[in-house]
Protein backbone atom coordinates (compact mmCIF):
# COMPACT_ATOMS: atom_id res chain seq x y z
CA UNK A 1 0.00 0.00 0.00
CA UNK A 2 1.03 3.62 -0.45
CA UNK A 3 0.94 6.22 2.28
CA UNK A 4 1.71 9.88 2.29
CA UNK A 5 2.81 11.96 5.26
CA UNK A 6 4.69 15.06 6.23
CA UNK A 7 8.07 14.42 7.79
CA UNK A 8 10.25 17.20 9.20
CA UNK A 9 8.19 19.66 7.17
CA UNK A 10 8.49 17.81 3.85
CA UNK A 11 5.82 15.79 2.10
CA UNK A 12 6.72 12.18 1.33
CA UNK A 13 4.89 9.31 -0.34
CA UNK A 14 6.16 5.80 0.29
CA UNK A 15 5.20 2.22 -0.44
CA UNK A 16 4.82 0.13 2.67
CA UNK A 17 3.70 -3.33 3.65
CA UNK A 18 0.59 -3.55 5.84
CA UNK A 19 2.52 -5.23 8.65
CA UNK A 20 5.32 -2.69 8.94
CA UNK A 21 5.81 -0.43 11.94
CA UNK A 22 6.45 3.27 11.54
CA UNK A 23 9.92 2.66 13.00
CA UNK A 24 10.81 0.22 10.21
CA UNK A 25 9.58 2.56 7.49
CA UNK A 26 11.28 5.68 8.84
CA UNK A 27 14.65 3.95 9.09
CA UNK A 28 14.29 2.52 5.59
CA UNK A 29 13.57 6.04 4.38
CA UNK A 30 16.87 7.17 5.88
CA UNK A 31 15.73 8.67 9.17
CA UNK A 32 18.22 6.64 11.17
CA UNK A 33 18.14 9.12 14.04
CA UNK A 34 15.11 7.06 15.03
CA UNK A 35 16.81 4.25 16.96
CA UNK A 36 15.82 0.62 17.30
CA UNK A 37 15.94 -0.47 20.91
CA UNK A 38 13.49 -2.95 22.35
CA UNK A 39 10.78 -2.94 19.66
CA UNK A 40 8.26 -3.45 22.48
CA UNK A 41 7.55 0.12 23.51
CA UNK A 42 9.66 0.01 26.66
CA UNK A 43 12.82 2.00 25.91
CA UNK A 44 11.78 5.12 24.00
CA UNK A 45 14.80 5.08 21.63
CA UNK A 46 12.44 5.15 18.64
CA UNK A 47 10.39 8.14 19.83
CA UNK A 48 9.10 10.52 17.16
CA UNK A 49 6.62 13.34 17.30
CA UNK A 50 3.42 12.02 15.72
CA UNK A 51 0.78 14.70 15.11
CA UNK A 52 2.42 16.78 17.82
CA UNK A 53 2.75 14.04 20.43
CA UNK A 54 5.81 11.99 21.31
CA UNK A 55 5.17 8.28 20.72
CA UNK A 56 7.15 5.07 20.40
CA UNK A 57 7.29 4.56 16.62
CA UNK A 58 7.76 0.81 17.11
CA UNK A 59 4.19 0.64 18.45
CA UNK A 60 2.67 2.61 15.57
CA UNK A 61 1.53 0.69 12.54
CA UNK A 62 3.06 2.49 9.53
CA UNK A 63 -0.33 2.56 7.81
CA UNK A 64 -1.52 4.83 10.61
CA UNK A 65 0.93 7.49 9.42
CA UNK A 66 -1.08 8.16 6.24
CA UNK A 67 -1.88 11.87 6.46
CA UNK A 68 0.15 12.34 9.65
CA UNK A 69 2.72 14.95 10.59
CA UNK A 70 5.94 13.45 11.86
CA UNK A 71 9.02 15.05 13.37
CA UNK A 72 12.25 13.14 13.98
CA UNK A 73 15.48 14.39 15.52
CA UNK A 74 16.71 15.10 11.96
CA UNK A 75 14.04 17.78 11.70
CA UNK A 76 15.38 19.78 14.63
CA UNK A 77 17.80 22.65 14.14
CA UNK A 78 18.42 24.48 10.88
CA UNK A 79 21.33 23.87 8.57
CA UNK A 80 24.51 23.74 10.65
CA UNK A 81 22.75 25.20 13.63
CA UNK A 82 21.65 22.82 16.38
CA UNK A 83 18.31 23.13 18.12
CA UNK A 84 18.64 24.60 21.66
CA UNK A 85 17.77 21.16 23.07
CA UNK A 86 20.59 19.52 21.12
CA UNK A 87 22.97 22.30 22.10
CA UNK A 88 22.03 22.01 25.78
CA UNK A 89 22.45 18.22 25.79
CA UNK A 90 26.05 18.78 24.60
CA UNK A 91 26.73 21.67 26.99
CA UNK A 92 25.40 19.83 30.04
CA UNK A 93 26.97 16.46 29.27
CA UNK A 94 23.57 14.87 28.70
CA UNK A 95 25.00 12.59 26.01
CA UNK A 96 27.25 9.64 26.68
CA UNK A 97 26.79 6.69 24.34
CA UNK A 98 24.11 8.71 22.58
CA UNK A 99 21.72 5.91 21.76
CA UNK A 100 18.83 7.23 23.84
CA UNK A 101 19.52 10.86 22.93
CA UNK A 102 17.27 11.30 19.86
CA UNK A 103 14.26 9.77 21.66
CA UNK A 104 15.01 11.73 24.82
CA UNK A 105 15.23 14.98 22.83
CA UNK A 106 11.95 14.23 21.02
CA UNK A 107 10.19 13.64 24.36
CA UNK A 108 11.67 16.88 25.68
CA UNK A 109 10.64 18.73 22.51
CA UNK A 110 7.07 17.42 22.89
CA UNK A 111 7.03 18.72 26.46
CA UNK A 112 8.51 22.16 25.73
CA UNK A 113 6.20 22.74 22.77
CA UNK A 114 3.24 22.59 25.18
CA UNK A 115 4.89 23.71 28.37
CA UNK A 116 7.80 26.15 27.86
CA UNK A 117 8.49 26.43 31.60
CA UNK A 118 8.19 22.91 33.07
CA UNK A 119 8.99 21.95 36.64
CA UNK A 120 11.64 19.31 37.28
CA UNK A 121 8.81 16.91 38.09
CA UNK A 122 7.18 17.57 34.72
CA UNK A 123 10.50 17.00 32.94
CA UNK A 124 11.00 13.71 34.78
CA UNK A 125 7.48 12.65 33.83
CA UNK A 126 7.98 13.61 30.16
CA UNK A 127 11.11 11.47 29.79
CA UNK A 128 9.86 8.64 32.01
CA UNK A 129 9.44 6.41 28.94
CA UNK A 130 13.02 7.01 27.73
CA UNK A 131 15.59 4.62 29.15
CA UNK A 132 19.19 5.75 29.52
CA UNK A 133 21.76 3.30 30.86
CA UNK A 134 24.69 5.75 30.96
CA UNK A 135 23.89 9.04 32.59
CA UNK A 136 21.54 8.49 35.52
CA UNK A 137 19.23 11.16 34.00
CA UNK A 138 20.49 14.07 36.12
CA UNK A 139 22.43 15.73 33.31
CA UNK A 140 19.61 15.23 30.82
CA UNK A 141 17.15 16.87 33.17
CA UNK A 142 19.55 19.76 33.58
CA UNK A 143 19.99 19.94 29.80
CA UNK A 144 16.22 20.20 29.30
CA UNK A 145 16.02 22.93 31.95
CA UNK A 146 18.85 24.82 30.26
CA UNK A 147 17.24 24.47 26.84
CA UNK A 148 13.91 25.64 28.21
CA UNK A 149 15.56 28.72 29.74
CA UNK A 150 17.39 29.56 26.52
CA UNK A 151 14.27 29.06 24.41
CA UNK A 152 12.21 31.28 26.72
CA UNK A 153 14.75 34.06 26.58
CA UNK A 154 15.10 33.61 22.80
CA UNK A 155 18.84 33.10 23.30
CA UNK A 156 19.57 30.32 20.88
CA UNK B 1 2.52 -12.03 17.74
CA UNK B 2 2.36 -8.37 16.78
CA UNK B 3 1.86 -6.76 13.38
CA UNK B 4 3.92 -9.37 11.48
CA UNK B 5 1.06 -11.29 9.94
CA UNK B 6 -1.13 -8.26 9.09
CA UNK B 7 -2.07 -8.16 5.41
CA UNK B 8 -4.71 -5.43 5.20
CA UNK B 9 -5.31 -2.17 7.05
CA UNK B 10 -8.66 -0.44 6.62
CA UNK B 11 -9.56 3.10 7.67
CA UNK B 12 -13.36 3.44 7.85
CA UNK B 13 -14.88 6.86 8.45
CA UNK B 14 -18.07 5.84 10.24
CA UNK B 15 -19.00 3.38 12.93
CA UNK B 16 -21.41 1.57 10.60
CA UNK B 17 -18.70 1.15 7.95
CA UNK B 18 -16.28 -0.13 10.59
CA UNK B 19 -18.84 -2.67 11.79
CA UNK B 20 -19.59 -3.89 8.28
CA UNK B 21 -15.87 -4.37 7.65
CA UNK B 22 -15.54 -6.42 10.83
CA UNK B 23 -18.51 -8.60 9.92
CA UNK B 24 -17.16 -9.20 6.40
CA UNK B 25 -13.70 -10.18 7.61
CA UNK B 26 -14.78 -12.22 10.59
CA UNK B 27 -12.34 -13.54 13.16
CA UNK B 28 -9.31 -12.49 11.12
CA UNK B 29 -10.16 -8.82 11.74
CA UNK B 30 -9.64 -6.58 14.77
CA UNK B 31 -10.51 -2.97 15.50
CA UNK B 32 -7.51 -0.78 16.26
CA UNK B 33 -7.37 2.28 18.51
CA UNK B 34 -3.81 3.39 19.28
CA UNK B 35 -2.59 -0.05 18.27
CA UNK B 36 -0.20 -0.66 21.18
CA UNK B 37 -1.86 -3.84 22.25
CA UNK B 38 -1.97 -5.19 18.70
CA UNK B 39 1.70 -4.29 18.17
CA UNK B 40 2.61 -6.40 21.17
CA UNK B 41 0.01 -9.12 21.43
CA UNK B 42 -2.02 -9.55 18.22
CA UNK B 43 -2.46 -13.28 17.65
CA UNK B 44 -1.19 -14.88 14.44
CA UNK B 45 -4.74 -15.25 13.16
CA UNK B 46 -5.25 -11.48 12.84
CA UNK B 47 -4.81 -10.49 9.18
CA UNK B 48 -6.94 -7.34 8.95
CA UNK B 49 -6.74 -4.27 11.16
CA UNK B 50 -9.60 -1.79 11.11
CA UNK B 51 -8.09 1.50 12.23
CA UNK B 52 -10.68 3.67 13.97
CA UNK B 53 -8.59 6.87 13.70
CA UNK B 54 -10.92 8.43 11.09
CA UNK B 55 -14.16 7.47 12.85
CA UNK B 56 -15.21 10.53 14.85
CA UNK B 57 -15.15 8.93 18.31
CA UNK B 58 -12.77 11.16 20.21
CA UNK B 59 -13.44 13.87 22.79
CA UNK B 60 -14.84 14.43 26.27
CA UNK B 61 -18.23 16.05 26.92
CA UNK B 62 -20.03 16.85 30.10
CA UNK B 63 -23.75 17.18 30.77
CA UNK B 64 -26.24 16.52 33.55
CA UNK B 65 -25.82 12.77 33.14
CA UNK B 66 -22.10 13.00 33.76
CA UNK B 67 -19.02 12.70 31.56
CA UNK B 68 -18.87 11.04 28.18
CA UNK B 69 -15.45 9.96 26.98
CA UNK B 70 -15.28 9.04 23.28
CA UNK B 71 -13.63 5.67 22.67
CA UNK B 72 -10.63 6.95 20.71
CA UNK B 73 -9.77 9.63 23.27
CA UNK B 74 -6.19 9.02 24.38
CA UNK B 75 -5.04 8.77 27.99
CA UNK B 76 -3.07 12.01 27.52
CA UNK B 77 -6.09 13.88 26.15
CA UNK B 78 -8.09 12.73 29.15
CA UNK B 79 -5.37 13.74 31.62
CA UNK B 80 -5.22 17.21 30.06
CA UNK B 81 -8.98 17.73 29.86
CA UNK B 82 -10.52 20.22 32.30
CA UNK B 83 -13.56 17.96 32.71
CA UNK B 84 -11.52 15.09 34.08
CA UNK B 85 -9.62 17.41 36.42
CA UNK B 86 -12.82 18.45 38.13
CA UNK B 87 -14.53 15.04 38.00
CA UNK B 88 -14.30 13.15 41.32
CA UNK B 89 -11.63 15.59 42.53
CA UNK B 90 -9.35 14.47 39.72
CA UNK B 91 -9.39 10.82 40.83
CA UNK B 92 -9.37 9.25 37.36
CA UNK B 93 -6.88 11.81 36.03
CA UNK B 94 -4.49 10.89 38.84
CA UNK B 95 -4.87 7.16 38.13
CA UNK B 96 -4.17 7.72 34.42
CA UNK B 97 -1.01 9.69 35.27
CA UNK B 98 0.39 6.54 36.86
CA UNK B 99 -0.30 4.37 33.81
CA UNK B 100 2.83 3.65 31.74
CA UNK B 101 4.64 6.76 30.40
CA UNK B 102 3.69 9.64 28.06
CA UNK B 103 5.18 7.77 25.06
CA UNK B 104 2.45 5.14 25.53
CA UNK B 105 -0.29 7.37 26.92
CA UNK B 106 -0.09 9.57 23.82
CA UNK B 107 -1.21 6.54 21.79
CA UNK B 108 -3.36 4.48 24.16
CA UNK B 109 -7.10 5.01 23.80
CA UNK B 110 -9.88 4.28 26.28
CA UNK B 111 -11.64 2.01 23.82
CA UNK B 112 -8.49 0.04 23.08
CA UNK B 113 -7.64 -0.29 26.76
CA UNK B 114 -11.10 -1.55 27.68
CA UNK B 115 -11.38 -3.83 24.66
CA UNK B 116 -8.03 -5.40 25.55
CA UNK B 117 -9.21 -5.73 29.15
CA UNK B 118 -5.88 -6.93 30.45
CA UNK B 119 -6.16 -8.40 33.96
CA UNK B 120 -3.40 -6.08 35.19
CA UNK B 121 -5.13 -2.96 33.83
CA UNK B 122 -5.15 -0.07 36.30
CA UNK B 123 -7.87 1.67 34.29
CA UNK B 124 -10.45 -1.11 34.67
CA UNK B 125 -10.77 -1.11 38.50
CA UNK B 126 -10.68 2.70 38.51
CA UNK B 127 -13.60 2.83 36.08
CA UNK B 128 -15.48 0.05 37.88
CA UNK B 129 -15.66 2.05 41.12
CA UNK B 130 -16.92 5.07 39.20
CA UNK B 131 -19.84 2.89 38.01
CA UNK B 132 -18.73 3.44 34.41
CA UNK B 133 -21.05 2.48 31.58
CA UNK B 134 -20.28 1.91 27.92
CA UNK B 135 -22.11 2.61 24.73
CA UNK B 136 -21.36 -0.25 22.39
CA UNK B 137 -22.29 -0.88 18.79
CA UNK B 138 -22.91 -4.32 17.38
CA UNK B 139 -25.20 -3.47 14.50
CA UNK B 140 -27.26 -1.31 16.78
CA UNK B 141 -26.32 0.80 19.73
CA UNK B 142 -26.87 -0.03 23.37
CA UNK B 143 -25.64 1.00 26.75
CA UNK B 144 -24.49 -1.31 29.50
CA UNK B 145 -22.34 -1.21 32.61
CA UNK B 146 -18.61 -1.90 32.25
CA UNK B 147 -19.15 -4.84 34.59
CA UNK B 148 -21.76 -6.47 32.36
CA UNK B 149 -19.67 -5.68 29.28
CA UNK B 150 -16.96 -8.02 30.53
CA UNK B 151 -19.53 -10.54 31.69
CA UNK B 152 -21.31 -10.56 28.34
CA UNK B 153 -18.20 -10.56 26.24
CA UNK B 154 -16.91 -13.69 27.90
CA UNK B 155 -20.17 -15.36 26.93
CA UNK B 156 -20.75 -14.10 23.43
CA UNK B 157 -19.12 -11.86 21.13
CA UNK B 158 -17.82 -8.84 19.48
CA UNK B 159 -18.76 -5.23 19.66
CA UNK B 160 -17.32 -1.81 19.09
CA UNK B 161 -16.94 0.47 22.09
CA UNK B 162 -18.27 3.90 21.19
CA UNK B 163 -18.02 5.80 24.46
CA UNK B 164 -17.43 5.51 28.17
CA UNK B 165 -19.94 7.21 30.48
CA UNK B 166 -19.11 8.31 34.00
CA UNK B 167 -22.20 9.16 36.07
CA UNK B 168 -22.23 12.15 38.42
CA UNK B 169 -20.34 11.54 41.65
CA UNK B 170 -22.46 11.11 44.82
CA UNK B 171 -22.19 14.11 47.13
CA UNK B 172 -18.91 14.11 49.04
CA UNK B 173 -17.70 10.95 47.33
CA UNK B 174 -14.03 10.39 46.67
CA UNK B 175 -11.86 7.68 45.26
CA UNK B 176 -8.55 6.11 46.23
CA UNK B 177 -6.34 3.89 44.12
CA UNK B 178 -3.15 1.95 44.56
CA UNK B 179 -1.28 -0.29 42.17
CA UNK B 180 1.44 -2.40 43.75
CA UNK B 181 4.39 -2.94 41.43
CA UNK B 182 7.78 -4.55 41.85
CA UNK B 183 9.47 -2.01 39.56
CA UNK B 184 8.32 1.20 37.91
CA UNK B 185 8.44 -0.52 34.52
CA UNK B 186 6.34 -3.54 35.36
CA UNK B 187 2.57 -3.76 35.55
CA UNK B 188 1.09 -4.12 39.01
CA UNK B 189 0.98 -7.44 40.84
CA UNK B 190 -2.30 -6.23 42.34
CA UNK B 191 -4.34 -3.07 42.18
CA UNK B 192 -7.13 -1.75 44.37
CA UNK B 193 -9.62 1.03 43.75
CA UNK B 194 -12.11 2.20 46.35
CA UNK B 195 -14.80 4.85 46.31
CA UNK B 196 -17.07 6.12 49.03
CA UNK B 197 -18.36 9.03 50.98
CA UNK B 198 -18.98 9.62 54.65
CA UNK B 199 -22.23 11.43 55.38
CA UNK B 200 -23.60 11.91 58.92
CA UNK B 201 -20.72 9.77 60.14
CA UNK B 202 -21.89 6.79 58.05
CA UNK B 203 -20.30 5.12 55.03
CA UNK B 204 -22.29 5.62 51.85
CA UNK B 205 -21.83 4.66 48.20
CA UNK B 206 -18.95 2.30 49.06
CA UNK B 207 -17.42 0.62 46.03
CA UNK B 208 -14.38 -1.62 46.02
CA UNK B 209 -12.65 -3.19 43.02
CA UNK B 210 -9.55 -5.36 42.96
CA UNK B 211 -7.61 -6.28 39.82
CA UNK B 212 -4.50 -8.23 38.86
CA UNK B 213 -5.43 -11.07 41.18
CA UNK B 214 -4.20 -12.09 38.48
CA UNK B 215 -7.74 -11.92 37.07
CA UNK B 216 -9.38 -8.83 35.61
CA UNK B 217 -10.58 -6.13 38.01
CA UNK B 218 -13.83 -7.06 39.77
CA UNK B 219 -16.20 -5.29 42.15
CA UNK B 220 -16.41 -6.87 45.60
CA UNK B 221 -20.06 -6.16 46.35
CA UNK B 222 -20.28 -8.41 49.40
CA UNK B 223 -17.52 -6.36 51.02
CA UNK B 224 -19.12 -3.06 50.00
CA UNK B 225 -22.31 -4.12 51.81
CA UNK B 226 -20.38 -4.78 55.03
CA UNK B 227 -19.47 -1.11 55.31
CA UNK B 228 -22.60 0.60 54.02
CA UNK B 229 -24.35 2.64 56.74
CA UNK B 230 -21.68 1.77 59.31
CA UNK B 231 -19.72 4.42 61.14
CA UNK B 232 -16.16 4.62 59.76
CA UNK B 233 -13.85 2.89 62.20
CA UNK B 234 -10.52 1.13 62.18
CA UNK B 235 -12.27 -2.06 63.22
CA UNK B 236 -14.80 -1.88 60.40
CA UNK B 237 -12.01 -1.24 57.89
CA UNK B 238 -10.04 -4.24 59.19
CA UNK B 239 -13.08 -6.48 58.81
CA UNK B 240 -13.74 -5.21 55.28
CA UNK B 241 -10.08 -5.68 54.38
CA UNK B 242 -10.12 -9.28 55.62
CA UNK B 243 -13.36 -9.94 53.77
CA UNK B 244 -11.84 -8.51 50.58
CA UNK B 245 -8.80 -10.71 51.03
CA UNK B 246 -11.04 -13.78 51.22
CA UNK B 247 -13.31 -12.64 48.36
CA UNK B 248 -10.74 -12.21 45.58
CA UNK B 249 -10.08 -14.89 43.02
CA UNK B 250 -6.40 -15.16 44.01
CA UNK B 251 -4.06 -17.31 41.98
CA UNK B 252 -0.30 -17.76 41.56
CA UNK B 253 1.53 -16.34 38.57
CA UNK B 254 5.08 -15.21 37.89
CA UNK B 255 4.54 -11.89 39.66
CA UNK B 256 3.14 -13.10 42.99
CA UNK B 257 1.65 -16.07 44.80
CA UNK B 258 -2.04 -16.35 45.68
CA UNK B 259 -1.32 -16.09 49.38
CA UNK B 260 0.82 -12.97 48.88
CA UNK B 261 -2.01 -11.43 46.84
CA UNK B 262 -4.50 -12.08 49.65
CA UNK B 263 -2.24 -10.38 52.20
CA UNK B 264 -1.67 -7.49 49.80
CA UNK B 265 -5.40 -7.13 49.19
CA UNK B 266 -6.11 -6.71 52.90
CA UNK B 267 -3.40 -4.05 53.28
CA UNK B 268 -4.26 -2.09 50.16
CA UNK B 269 -8.03 -2.14 50.68
CA UNK B 270 -7.49 -0.89 54.25
CA UNK B 271 -5.16 1.84 52.99
CA UNK B 272 -7.67 3.04 50.38
CA UNK B 273 -10.61 2.96 52.79
CA UNK B 274 -8.70 4.91 55.44
CA UNK B 275 -7.88 7.54 52.87
CA UNK B 276 -11.51 7.90 51.82
CA UNK B 277 -12.91 7.68 55.34
CA UNK B 278 -10.51 10.28 56.68
CA UNK B 279 -8.95 7.85 59.17
CA UNK B 280 -5.26 7.96 59.79
CA UNK B 281 -3.59 4.64 60.46
CA UNK B 282 -4.15 3.62 64.07
CA UNK B 283 -7.43 5.29 64.81
CA UNK B 284 -10.22 7.65 63.92
CA UNK B 285 -9.29 11.24 63.25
Amino acid sequence: MTISFSINGERRTVRIEAHESLLDVLRREGFVGVKVGCHTGDCGACAVLFNGRAVNSCLVLAAKADGAEILTVEGLGTGDRLHPLQEAFLDEGGVQCGYCTPGMIISAYGLLSRNPNPTEEEIREAISGNLCRCTGYVKQIRAIQTAAERMRSGDE
Amino acid sequence: MGFDQVEIVLRPTSIEEAWTQLMERGDAARFMGGGIDLALFAPRSVKTLIDLADVPLSGIDEDSSGLRIGATTTMTEAIESPQLSSYAKGFLRDVLRQVAAPLQRNLATFGGTLASGHPWSDVVPALLILDAELTIYDGSERRLSLESFYGERAASGRSLIRAIHLPPIPEGGRGAFVSFTRTAFDVGMLNVACFGSVADRRWASVRIAVGGTPGLGTRLRSVETLLTDQAPSEEGISQAAEAASAAIDARDDRRASASYRRKLTARLVARCLREIGGLSKGGAR
